[in-house]
């Protein structure tokens, strides 16, 4: 099995932390639900939840069912007693950029476009925060009176509740998912050098009770290697085989144990270097024998372990730290030509930050959340004579993921130039109402703005209309801007939505 | 304010090599942008408004903060 020019669709879905800064105590599903709706950028669009068989899981089997904590046990309980469906509990929208903007388990969840270029999933991404900001200032607008929300793009409330940051990679099916998970593994914990957002605290059950900052703010709910989980006992490598496309011919590698970053060099890192190293599986392509002895394990002692990395145990051969890890996949990739220059960008990066660590962790301090967020809180405390327990350092953290460019400290860092920035707003604005150039995205778009009020419903994969036409809507693997142009022409132009399928004949 | 105001303030500094690679290579038109660009310069400036940012934040603000289990 090769398949090296395959490309591999990626997206990102992040679910931010949502509170209301004028009560003392929110209700998340409500503050999700109104601050979805408040969105003005696009029209309700009804979403088809048939796509989706979370349970299903790509070892072969079903779920029983999803496990979830006692607490958030009874919580779904109460919500079953509220007065609205469903549906309006989700309150999904499908927006201009092709992105899905909803309620997910009470985090208002933006969900990139598919996106075959690196840095028009970064563009996208990055439009997510835009279109939140957007959405809080219409909601505040309507609540008056001086009430206010915050919005937190990150992975905890520091109190052992947690909210992801997945990643997607759309694969060939004839890939073995037992390979994916043995190829990828020792990769996915030791990016977590180079893709943590920092955490003032530690919240896994092997909490000492002092407080200390790490590198991931995941790394302490991860809880098994593999499984369809998400909410509990979350897993390193997700098996959840629900892949969006065909399920006979794809599969999405659904990876949710990494951060939400700030940074936008990490953004594209993270997935940009996750991309390469599953190029090397579809090109196939030997890595050394790096099978860790505890993955789990490796991946705290990782986030811990700051500037000091620790030596991981392999299951045979000397043990190694991330960076010699994550060097050797790279030197791996190094030996084959690469065609496409964002990747050889991901590589070059890759060298460097691992250069630059070597020479001095400090160096990373303006691409690395982690880094630029310790060096910050450390100086403070240190100005301000504060212990390393202050509650401040730990609210200071939290602001720095705060959305709103007054007040959190992310945004100054970036504007004043000592956090790197890839994108220009002009771009990431345009990015909040155009789809990515090519792909499956521009299609949906088109159709909806044409068809829209023909429409009953639609998903990642399929629109189904009022008078039960359903459309298929092909991934355009292969296709070019320009024929991508072509096609979005020809289904504006069209007078009938039940010809649009013989579009894509 | 003590001697780390200098740090945090070296936080905006310059470094000679800042490599931004603005939008996707495939949209690029004309001549090519460099990889490599610079980035600006914060200055102490940009340090100073960091600072007070940081002070305006509520020390009990991460204590107060929940959330429900998400993903």
């Amino acid at each position: 099995m090769s398949r090296p020019d395959f490309p591999v669709i990626t997206g990102i879905e992040t679910e931010y932390g949502i509170v209301r800064t004028d009560v003392t105590s929110s209700d998340p599903v409500i503050e999700s639900m109104e601050l979805i709706q408040n969105y003005t950028g696009s029209a309700p669009w009804k979403w088809n939840y048939e796509e989706e068989n979370p349970s299903r899981d790509a070892r072969g089997f079903y779920a029983q069912g999803l496990a979830q904590d006692v607490e958030e046990q009874e919580f779904t309980r109460s919500d079953h007693q509220r007065f609205f469906s469903f549906r309006e509990m989700k309150s999904d929208r499908i927006l201009n950029n092709g992105a899905r903007f909803y309620n997910d388990h009470t985090h208002p969840e933006y969900s990139t476009p598919e996106c075959h270029g690196l840095f028009d999933l970064l563009l996208q991404d990055r439009a997510g925060v835009l279109i939140l900001r957007q959405a809080k200032k219409v909601r505040e607008e309507t609540l008056g009176g001086g009430a206010g929300l915050r919005l937190y793009k990150n992975n905890t409330d520091y109190h052992g509740h947690s909210y992801g940051c997945h990643e997607n990679y759309l694969l060939p099916r004839e890939v073995p998912f037992e390979q994916i998970v043995s190829f990828l593994l020792p990769f996915v914990v030791a990016r977590t050098l180079l893709i943590g957002a920092g955490k003032y605290t530690v919240e896994s059950s092997e909490k000492t009770g002092a407080v200390r900052y790490q590198i991931s703010q995941r790394a302490d709910f991860m809880e098994a290697l593999i499984g369809v989980d998400t909410m509990h006992n979350r897993p390193l490598i997700n098996s959840r085989d629900e892949p969006h496309a065909s399920l006979s011919r794809y599969r999405r590698l659904h990876l949710i144990s990494g951060d939400a970053n700030m940074s936008e060099w990490q953004t594209v890192m993270k997935v940009g270097m996750t991309r390469l190293v599953l190029g090397l599986l579809l090109k196939d392509a030997s890595v050394p024998r790096l099978a860790l002895r505890d993955p789990l394990q490796a991946i705290r002692q990782i986030s811990l372990g700051l500037y000091e990395q620790p030596l991981l145990a392999l299951e045979s051969g000397s043990p190694r730290s991330a960076v010699t890890i994550l060097k050797e996949y790279l030197d791996v990739l190094s030996t084959l030509s690469h065609p496409d220059p964002e990747d050889r960008w991901v590589m070059e990066e890759w060298a460097k930050a691992l250069e630059d660590f070597q020479k001095d962790p400090v160096l990373l301090s303006d691409r690395l959340d982690w880094v630029a967020k310790r060096e910050l809180l450390e100086s403070f405390r240190m100005d301000e004579g504060l212990s390393s327990d202050d509650p401040w350092l730990q609210s200071l953290d939290l602001a720095y993921h705060d959305l709103d460019p007054s007040d959190g400290l992310f945004w100054e860092m970036e504007s004043s130039g000592s956090m790197r920035r890839l994108t220009t707003e002009d771009k990431v604005r345009m990015a909040t109402l155009s789809p990515p150039a090519k792909g499956r995205p521009r299609i949906r778009t088109a159709i909806l703005h044409r068809f829209g009020h023909l429409v009953a419903e639609a998903g990642w994969e399929r629109i189904h209309f009022q008078d039960r036409t359903v459309i298929e809507l092909p991934l355009f693997l292969y296709q070019s801007e320009e024929e991508m142009e072509v096609i979005e022409k020809r289904v504006s132009s069209l007078s009938d939505h039940r010809q649009i399928g013989a579009l894509f004949l | 304010m003590g001697n780390n105001h200098d740090f945090l303030n070296s936080l905006f500094m310059v470094s000679p090599e800042q490599p931004v690679s603005p939008v996707s290579p495939g949209r690029r038109e004309g001549k090519q942008e460099s990889p490599v660009p610079r980035r600006p310069d914060g200055g102490r400036e940009g340090g100073d408004r960091l600072r007070d940012r940081m002070k305006k934040v509520d020390p009990n603000q991460s204590e107060r903060y929940r959330q429900r289990t998400g993903e």
